[in-house]
Formats: C-alpha cells, sequence, structure tokens
C-alpha cells in the first residue's frame, strides 16, 4: 500500500502538468524588443525607488512628525506614508513578477540555464514573494513604522532580486528578440 | 461483448491516426511515434487473433507483449524530447543531463527491486519489469512536462495533442498499474476495465490533434533580426536622450 501513494501523486503530477501546458499553449511565449525594453525600464525603476524607499520607512520622519506636529497632520503623514508604502509594494512585486516571467521566456533560447542558479533564483523569488505577503498584511494593519525589520528584509531581497535579473538582461543579446509586430518564433 | 467493442474501436483508431499521418504527411515529422502507434497496432492485433482463434496463448503472451509495447513507448519520449527542444538547445542540454540521471536513479532502484524480488513464475517476473519501466517513464515524462511548463516552450499543435495523449495515456497507465499490482484491493477491478478506455480516449486525442499537419514554430528570419536590432538601437539612442546623455 505504501507505493501506491507516491505512484498516484506521480500519475496525477503528469496528468496536471499536461492540462496546464495545453492551458498555457495560447499565450505568447516569445520575448519582444518592446517586452525587453520595458523590463530594463521597470528593472532601473525599481533600483532608484529601492533605493529612495527607505525614505518612506523612516522612522526619523516619523518622530520628527510626532514631535512637532498637530494629531491631524501626524494621522494624515501616516496615513500618505501607509498609502505610499503600500503602493510600493504591490508595485515592485508586479515588476518582479514581470521580471521572472521574462526571464523564464528568454531562458528558454538566449542562454543556457544552470539548475543551481535556476534553483536559487526561484528560491530567493519564492521568498520575496512570501515576505512581501506578510510585510503588505503588516503595513495594512501596523502602518508604516512598525514592522521595520520585515520591510527593510522584502527591501534588501527584492534589491538583491533585481541585481540577478540586471545580470541576466545583460546577457541576452537582444539581436536574437523579435519586434512587437511578430513573436520570434511564429 | 463490451471488450470486444473496446477492442475493436482501439484498434480501427490506431489504424486512423497511422493512415491519417500518412496522408497528412507526419510520418517524416514524427517518425519514433509513429513506429510506436505501428507496433501497438500488430501487437493488438494479434492479440485480439490470439483470443479470438487460440486463447491458450493469449494469457502466456499479455505480459511479454505488454512489455515490448512499454520499451517501445520510449520511442515516443524520444520523440517528444527531440521535437520540442529543437530551438532550445541550452535547456535541451540541461534536460538531457536531468533526464539522464533521473533514468539512471529510476532503472537502478527498479534493478534492486527486481533482484531482491520473489518471483513465482517468469510472467510475475515480466509484468513487474514491465510495471517498473512505465514508472520509469512516468518519472522522466513528469521531468520534460515540467521544464515545459516552467520555461514556458513554444509547441505547434501537433506535437501538443502528442504530449497530452502521451501524458493522460502514461499518467493513468502509472495509477492502473500500481493498483493492478496491489493484491487484495478493491479498486484493482476499476482499474483493469478503465485501462481500455483510457486507450481509447488517448488514440482518439491522437486522431484529433494529428489529423492534419499544422505549421510548428520556426526561427526569426535574417531580415527580421536586423530590423529588430535598428528598433533596439532607436529605442536605445530615445533612453540616453531622456536621461540626458
Amino acid at each position: 500500500m505504501t507505493i501506491l501513494f507516491p505512484i498516484s501523486v506521480l500519475g496525477t503530477l503528469i496528468v496536471v502538468l499536461a492540462i496546464r501546458l495545453l492551458a498555457q499553449s495560447g499565450r505568447r511565449p516569445a520575448v519582444t524588443v518592446d517586452e525587453y525594453a520595458k523590463a530594463r525600464e521597470a528593472l532601473d525603476a525599481v533600483f532608484v525607488e529601492t533605493a529612495m524607499i527607505k525614505r518612506i520607512f523612516s522612522l526619523e520622519d516619523a518622530e520628527f512628525v510626532a514631535r512637532s506636529a498637530t494629531p491631524d497632520v501626524t494621522r494624515s503623514f501616516l496615513n500618505e506614508r501607509k498609502k505610499l508604502a503600500l503602493h510600493w509594494f504591490r508595485r515592485t512585486r508586479k515588476q518582479l513578477a514581470a521580471l521572472m516571467d521574462l526571464h523564464l521566456r528568454l531562458a528558454g533560447y538566449t542562454y543556457d540555464p544552470s539548475p543551481g542558479f535556476e534553483l536559487r533564483l526561484t528560491a530567493k523569488y519564492l521568498t520575496f514573494v512570501a515576505v512581501s505577503n506578510i510585510v503588505l498584511l503588516l503595513v495594512w494593519l501596523l502602518g508604516p513604522f512598525k514592522a521595520t525589520r520585515s520591510i527593510s528584509y522584502a527591501i534588501r531581497v527584492a534589491g538583491s532580486l533585481c541585481t540577478t535579473f540586471s545580470v541576466l538582461l545583460e546577457r541576452v543579446n537582444p539581436t536574437g528578440l523579435s519586434s512587437g509586430r511578430q513573436s520570434l518564433v511564429h | 461483448m463490451e471488450t470486444h467493442v473496446i477492442w475493436l474501436v482501439g484498434i480501427s483508431l490506431a489504424a486512423v491516426v497511422l493512415i491519417r499521418g500518412g496522408q497528412a504527411g507526419n510520418f517524416r515529422k514524427y517518425p519514433l511515434f509513429y513506429s510506436y502507434i505501428g507496433s501497438v497496432l500488430l501487437n493488438e492485433i494479434v492479440a485480439l487473433l490470439c483470443y479470438q482463434f487460440a486463447r491458450d496463448f493469449y494469457g502466456p503472451l499479455y505480459w511479454p507483449t505488454e512489455l515490448a509495447t512499454i520499451v517501445a513507448s520510449y520511442a515516443v519520449m524520444v520523440e517528444i524530447f527531440r521535437q520540442s527542444l529543437r530551438h532550445n538547445p541550452g535547456i535541451a542540454r540541461k534536460g538531457l543531463k536531468l533526464l539522464l540521471a533521473a533514468f539512471a536513479l529510476t532503472v537502478g532502484y527498479a534493478a534492486t527491486d527486481l533482484l531482491h524480488g520473489q518471483f513465482a513464475n517468469a510472467t510475475r517476473a515480466i509484468a513487474e519489469v514491465g510495471r517498473d519501466l512505465r514508472y520509469i517513464e512516468g518519472a522522466l515524462l513528469l521531468l520534460l512536462l515540467w521544464l515545459f511548463v516552467r520555461y514556458r516552450i513554444l509547441l505547434g499543435p501537433n506535437l501538443l495533442g502528442l504530449i497530452v495523449g502521451y501524458s493522460f495515456w502514461v499518467g493513468i497507465n502509472v495509477i492502473n498499474l500500481a493498483l493492478v499490482f496491489l493484491p487484495d484491493n478493491e479498486f484493482s477491478a476499476v482499474a483493469r476495465r478503465l485501462e481500455p478506455i483510457t486507450y481509447v480516449a488517448t488514440l482518439t486525442i491522437w486522431c484529433v490533434a494529428l489529423w492534419a499537419s499544422r505549421p510548428e514554430p520556426v526561427q526569426p528570419t535574417e531580415g527580421a533580426i536586423e530590423r529588430d536590432y535598428e528598433l533596439l538601437a532607436a529605442k536605445t539612442r530615445s533612453i540616453l536622450a531622456r536621461i540626458g546623455l
């Protein structure tokens, strides 16, 4: 009976992946120059914003406002910072998801993927997704100045992912990509 | 009666897949796959004739022919690997290494299992080798499917249908075999009845997917690459202008 469980899982996974393959067949996997250029822009934006975003969560600002402003101004300041933080996390998550998607599609035909590197990148990306979800919840519940350790960890992971993606995009030869008008392989 | 109907439908469908393959020109595209279908069809016809006219031979012949069919089905795996990763040399190289490692590991495990097994007769031993080969095939196919899904490998409609049908057949077959070999399991009878239906369903998928030859994805032309490079150069110039360099 012990063999039945792993074998059933194996059979089920095969059928599930086949269905998944069928479902993704309609989507366009080829990367266009437009997408490549957009990815570079997104990457630059995340790099610049990651450096600036630390200011949003700066405790110095919060302490200064708490000391010198009226309660209304403090409340408004906290609300604005919270909105800004949530917006930044959501946008960064979206941009990193797009970069990961682009990497997987590019890896298919542009460079030699190394299993070790792929595994590390996937682990890093999944860590970022998990941490950013927790951070979003914490910021939403407690505000941007209460969960500083998780926030700085998420920012560090985002920065590290961006560095990896930047290196990967440098290795892409854009002449192998197609324009927005037609896909690479169709 | 019911068994006979399914058997005849299976034979007819396999014959249709072969005939349409020849007419649509898919033979040249997927020679290994059609060789497999040919061997399955031959096996089914011989089995049916044995069952009708020489039933004494049917029992002893069943597992050896089943084993031969399972070995032949590895050709479909080679065909899928060869055709799907033609334009992805990086993934093909890594995939081949992964597949070979998985193959060596599972064969090693199955061989150890076989050496330590207590077999009452040769038929049982052949049946268990066939089952283990199917498990290995399942593990390799899972790895291949994972590569296709993860790297969004672009597949043509014919190849996609071939892969989906094959995955459906191997996936259900792996579960069936696990159930069939379990002693005193009430699902064994259901599994035995389900197998021919799965086989007919798989042949139907192949029949539909390979009815006509559809174009496979192709590489871009030299002109397109030049045009794309010009486009990229223009984009770079505009970005440099925007940041004031």
